[in-house]
């Protein structure tokens, strides 16, 4: 048995996808590097991450099977989940049998387990664009704060490029330590802590209370019903959000 | 006046609009400016009582001529009156979008001076934000009744979606709550959009650049339980409204008492019960092909409190049922308790590859609990008893009537022929199950 082992990026997981059909040794799965779990029945190959390997697998994907195969390929890997990379591998196998009718294949299970992972990827980052907050800080920057469970930061930052167009914005993942900047132009990603401390805009503090008074006033006191609130809003979002901070 | 005891004087008159939608346009942020529509709508919190806020909800002013008896704006009523300047309005709209605290503005009024008076105030500050601010998210805006239709048409050019509130159900309510108020008064801006809309729609296909005019269509709220209208009259109305005048939305607004006039009901809890059945009879009306006069009868006016309107209808209309999955047409299959549009969606497209098992509906996602009832996965029925409208009822309604497990997995072949016998009525198995009534 076999399992191979890549880097952790997205043209890694497509290069062992590229190897597994051209290597002899099929794998029982694809692992990133750092989820190894020791195991005497089981061989593990380090595949190398090759750019033109991976370029062929992207490109096989979108034109034998679809650009939704590709994208759900894509949601499933920001999943981050350990097996994400065998369902892709198991997804894609089926995919290039059947065309771009895979999607419909709601019953079978290699289809359901990956449409599973992109779209817990897919409502996360719907969920996040209403949930994310930004504070004003000095600077003429609008700074948020996000701990998502999955890696959505560069799927949010299209929406607040097209939609924050004239601001100034960072969104920084704390839990994984990357951010999206912006800069009225254009948008890039970027890994490593904030250098330095955060100093709010004179204003910011005016307008949270505001917001948080306009949220305590909206509540229909004779309607309350927390757990209908918490359905929505899970708890471990509650740290970020200016409105239930602290609650 | 400070702008956040403002705020918290014209927020807490705006919260019984239950509208906060933000979806159905798709307007672009034109020439970098701030903000943009998103089809789908987007919610931005969740308040105490579960509504989701997608809008900055709030009056303009919440003074008033009128004296609706209930309306908790109503002139008569004791409590703090305040006005937002159309600036104020505008910083304060601009300043929580760029938070991303809101998806847009939700801008209603009390009738303040004139219905023209207070329209004018409105489109102001909806011209406001849409130039000198550059502001292209949702703007939501109530049409006050009686107001010139030249405003309104001038408003419909810069908002997203505009409503006019019914309220009140049938005009003897109207007459008894809101005697100033007038029923052409409601329904003149209501035809006028609906009409705008259509039109700009038809030019648009001759000139794309043709502009917009409410893209998000029109909306509006009927409160449930203020008057004695039943539920039949109220689906009626609703139903109307979406054939003769294309509305995007009719919502539903359980009364909550506001006022102790001895023309209203007394009651100690909003009725949001009714509030959700009127829901659940609003959907099948949208999405599954349902007309008000399956789901009500003049004999029965009302919802049945235990059970939702669609497996009340299935129980009504046994003799279509069961239906067979991997043959049933999609119209059919959005007739099933329990299966929504999207299932129907899947099923209809798995079917294609394979036929369906009970499993197999349970992998794609299809809620069982109610549909299992109404289904047969090749031939074979998994509803665990037999097939009559009593025992169906008990088990939608309470618990399962125990039976054998040893059959459960590989289902029954169905039997017209009972194979319980008729245990206890639903009303008892209800009383005891939750100890009420």
């Amino acid at each position: 048995m076999y399992y191979y082992i890549y880097d952790g990026s997205f043209e890694g997981m497509l290069t062992a996808v590229y190897e597994a059909y051209y290597r002899p040794e099929r794998p029982e799965k694809i692992l990133r590097q750092n989820s190894i779990q020791e195991n005497i029945f089981v061989s593990s190959i380090l595949i190398h991450t090759d750019e033109e390997k991976a370029g062929k697998v992207y490109h096989a994907i979108k034109e034998k099977i679809s650009s939704m195969a590709l994208r759900n390929v894509f949601y499933a890997f920001l999943s981050e989940e350990e097996n994400a990379a065998t369902k892709v591998y198991q997804y894609l196998r089926l995919g290039w049998r059947v065309g771009k009718r895979i999607d419909d294949y709601h019953a079978e299970d290699r289809v359901l387990a990956l449409h599973q992972l992109s779209q817990k990827v897919s409502r996360e980052t719907h969920g996040m664009l209403g949930l994310l907050r930004f504070q004003k800080i000095e600077g003429d920057i609008y700074y948020a704060e996000i701990e998502p469970d999955h890696n959505i930061t560069a799927l949010l930052a299209p929406h607040f490029a097209r939609r924050m167009a004239d601001q100034n914005w960072i969104i920084h993942d704390v839990k994984r330590d990357i951010a999206a900047l912006y800069n009225k132009e254009r948008w890039i990603m970027t890994e490593g802590q904030l250098q330095e401390e955060i100093a709010l805009d004179e204003e910011e503090i005016q307008y949270q209370d505001l917001w948080r008074k306009y949220f305590k006033t909206i509540a229909i006191k004779s309607r309350k019903n927390p757990r209908l609130q918490k359905a929505f809003m899970p708890k471990r979002y509650w740290k970020h959000l200016v409105e239930l901070k602290g609650k | 006046m400070e702008l956040l005891s403002k705020l918290e004087i014209l927020a807490d008159a705006a919260k019984y609009d239950v509208s906060c939608s933000s979806s159905g346009s798709n307007r672009k942020n034109v020439g970098k400016g701030l903000g943009n529509g998103h089809m789908a709508g987007i919610c931005h919190s969740w308040s105490d009582d579960g509504r989701c806020i997608s809008l900055l909800k709030i009056l303009l002013t919440n003074e008033c001529i009128y004296n609706c008896v209930y309306c908790v704006n109503r002139s008569s009523n004791d409590i703090p009156r305040a006005s937002f300047t159309p600036e104020e309005v505008a910083e304060l709209t601009i300043n929580f979008y760029r938070r991303n605290y809101i998806e847009g503005l939700f801008l209603s009024a009390a009738v303040f001076k004139s219905p023209d008076y207070t329209m004018e105030l409105m489109v102001k500050t909806a011209k406001l934000l849409r130039q000198e601010y550059r502001f292209n998210g949702y703007i939501h805006m109530k049409a006050i009744p009686g107001a010139d239709i030249s405003l309104i048409h001038e408003a419909g050019q810069l908002v997203d979606r505009m409503s006019v509130n019914i309220e009140l159900p049938s005009n003897e309510g109207l007459k008894l709550l809101a005697p100033q108020k007038k029923k052409e008064a409601i329904i003149k801006p209501m035809g006028f959009i609906s009409s705008q809309i259509t039109e700009k729609v038809e030019e648009r296909k001759l000139y794309r650049k043709a502009g917009n005019f409410v893209p998000a269509g029109q909306s509006t709220q009927l409160i449930v339980g203020a008057t004695s209208d039943a539920d039949l009259n109220i689906l009626r109305l609703s139903e109307g409204l979406y054939n003769r005048f294309g509305l995007k939305r009719v919502y539903y607004s359980a009364y909550v008492p506001v006022s102790s006039d001895p023309k209203l009901p007394v009651i100690a809890n909003p009725p949001l019960l009714r509030e959700h059945r009127l829901y659940q009879a609003d959907w099948l009306l949208r999405f599954y092909g349902f007309s008000s006069k399956e789901l009500l009868q003049e004999d029965q006016p009302n919802f049945d409190v235990f059970l939702d309107p669609k497996c009340n209808w299935a129980l009504r209309n046994l003799h279509l049922f069961p239906l067979e999955i991997n043959r049933a047409p999609y119209e059919m299959l959005l007739r099933i308790p329990g299966i929504g549009v999207k299932s129907a969606n899947r099923i209809a497209a798995a079917r294609r590859f394979h036929s369906l098992s009970y499993d197999s509906l349970k992998k794609i996602g299809v809620v069982l609990k109610r549909a299992k009832f109404f289904i047969t996965c090749n031939g074979r029925y998994y509803g665990e008893i037999g097939f009559k409208e009593n025992l169906l009822r008990q088990s939608l309604i309470g618990e399962l009537p125990k039976i054998s497990n040893q059959k459960r997995d590989e289902g029954q072949q169905l039997s017209m022929f009972s194979l319980l016998p008729e245990v206890v009525k639903p009303q008892e198995i209800l009383t005891t199950v939750t100890g009420e009534f």
